[in-house]
């Protein structure tokens, strides 16, 4: 269960705080529940999702995460240029509680065979080109036991061959863990979500049903 | 699956955060465990020859080139840790986005990497000069472990402040620099503060890394006469201050450090 208390956020700009994006969210996420977000570009889905993932701070109200939820995917950060691919997977493994040598070395080589990255996989991460990072990163979420995944966009990551391997293993997320996503693509949110959020200005609306989440944002769209 | 506990989590979060932060320390450059060690060697071989060539043998009942190695590693010990400590938010940027870890983690980790590294190639340095048929054991190794506590509690406290006042102000750090410069002559690195005339000095003893390395340097050797107004309770208590007022601007700005 996730539970977002009226949640409000904007960003410090370079000349004092910017416009609200976020306005009082309130959320109560059940458990292994796939939900999309739904909205327009700049509606807050990503800085949501941040929020929901820790990432980023709200400005005022809180979240509450009463289960192991992953970062977000797909999110550019978290890798350490300085650092190999392995090292980056070495420490992730390490904050999330795996401690003994044994269950380190057997998780990275499942993030090194899902990832693919041959040799590169020792050299450091500033010299990985976008896809070879979100390959990394991508495998790096699914060697980690999540009660709810959170994903922006992720599904799209990588060459053709890997994300017909990624969305493989996105598919069996969402079939035993929760899942909060967003995404653009109306087939991938009906593919894989039960409820929908939909998100406008600064206000979020919950739907059980994906499908009326949908049809109120395309709505919208065409006021 | 459950929830780790908040200690259980903070654990592995330091244990991980070292792991990093020590193989950056050690290799991120070429050579980078080299210059750990020569920089502080550099500093010891130029003002030992310095007073080779003013033929000083003894200061206050010291020996020399044990004066100086005593209070170049004490030196270091504030310098190096509270540098680095500074610079921790910055350095760890990208792994606050794992929710796990936090700003204070990357500080308090850094500070120990620092204390462990620079006491090691303190330790070196000590080994070489027994070669040099020196006498390298403290007389007094309590105190002399007692006084470089005191200036790592300080310089821990003095990174923190450092760490939140630049990232909050980022032009801060150019009037924090050109406050600290003079440290290297101030503390009494060089010159043996003692020799300087009264009306001065006493001014000069109320810093507190001047009053460490003057410890850490009494505990040495049982010979020597350190300066009077020689007080660890006063080291101590501006240790206490600066880490008090650092862990204070965390607590209210830390969650800012890692916020867009």
């Amino acid at each position: 269960m996730i539970l977002v208390n009226n949640v409000h956020k904007r960003y410090l700009t370079d000349h004092g705080p910017g416009k609200w994006v976020l306005q009082g969210i309130d959320l109560k996420i059940p458990p292994k529940h796939n939900v999309g977000l739904i909205g327009s570009n700049g509606a807050g889905k990503s800085t949501l999702l941040r929020i929901i993932g820790g990432v980023d701070q709200p400005t005022k109200g809180h979240v509450q995460r009463q289960c192991r939820v992953s970062w977000p995917m797909g999110y550019g950060g978290g890798l350490q240029g300085s650092l190999s691919g392995r090292q980056n997977a070495k420490f992730v493994c390490r904050i999330h509680g795996f401690t003994s040598a044994y269950d380190i070395k057997d998780r990275v080589s499942y993030i090194q065979d899902f990832a693919q990255l041959g040799e590169s996989f020792d050299e450091p991460v500033k010299t990985y080109s976008s896809g070879m990072r979100s390959r990394l990163q991508f495998a790096m979420s699914l060697s980690i036991d999540f009660d709810v995944y959170i994903s922006d966009e992720v599904t799209g990551a990588g060459d053709a061959a890997f994300t017909k391997k990624a969305q493989q293993a996105f598919k069996n997320i969402a079939d035993h863990s929760g899942l909060i996503m967003v995404s653009h693509s109306e087939g991938t949110l009906k593919q894989f979500c039960q409820s929908g959020v939909f998100l406008h200005g600064g206000i979020a609306v919950w739907f059980d049903q994906i499908d009326d989440a949908l049809k109120v944002y395309k709505e919208s769209q065409l006021q | 699956m459950a929830t780790r506990s908040p200690l259980l989590i903070m654990w592995t979060v330091w244990a991980a955060l070292f792991m990093r932060e020590a193989l950056w320390r050690l290799f991120s450059r070429r050579g980078a465990w080299a210059w750990l060690l020569l920089e502080p060697a550099f500093h010891i071989f130029y003002l030992i020859f310095i007073y080779t060539v003013l033929n000083v043998r003894h200061i206050s009942g010291f020996d020399t080139s044990m004066w100086v190695v005593v209070g170049v590693v004490a030196f270091f010990i504030f310098d190096r840790t509270s540098s680095q400590t500074a610079n921790a938010i910055s350095a760890n940027k990208s792994l606050f986005s794992y929710r796990q870890v936090l700003p204070a983690d990357a500080l308090f980790v850094r500070a120990v990497i620092e204390l462990v590294l620079t006491l090691f190639a303190g330790i070196l340095v000590l080994l070489l000069l027994s070669l040099f048929g020196r006498q390298v054991l403290p007389d007094d190794l309590p105190a002399v472990i007692q006084a470089i506590f005191g200036l790592w509690l300080l310089a821990l406290g003095w990174g923190l402040v450092r760490a939140v006042l630049s990232d909050l102000v980022p032009e801060i750090d150019i009037v924090l620099n050109l406050i600290m410069r003079p440290m290297y002559l101030i503390s009494g690195l060089m010159l043996p503060l003692s020799s300087l005339p009264p009306s001065y000095r006493d001014w000069l003893l109320l810093n507190p890394v001047a009053q460490g390395l003057e410890a850490a340097r009494a505990g040495y050797s049982a010979a020597y006469h350190p300066f009077t107004g020689l007080s660890f309770s006063y080291l101590y208590a501006s240790a206490v201050l600066m880490l008090f007022i650092g862990l204070l601007l965390l607590r209210k700005f830390g969650l800012r450090l890692v916020t867009e």
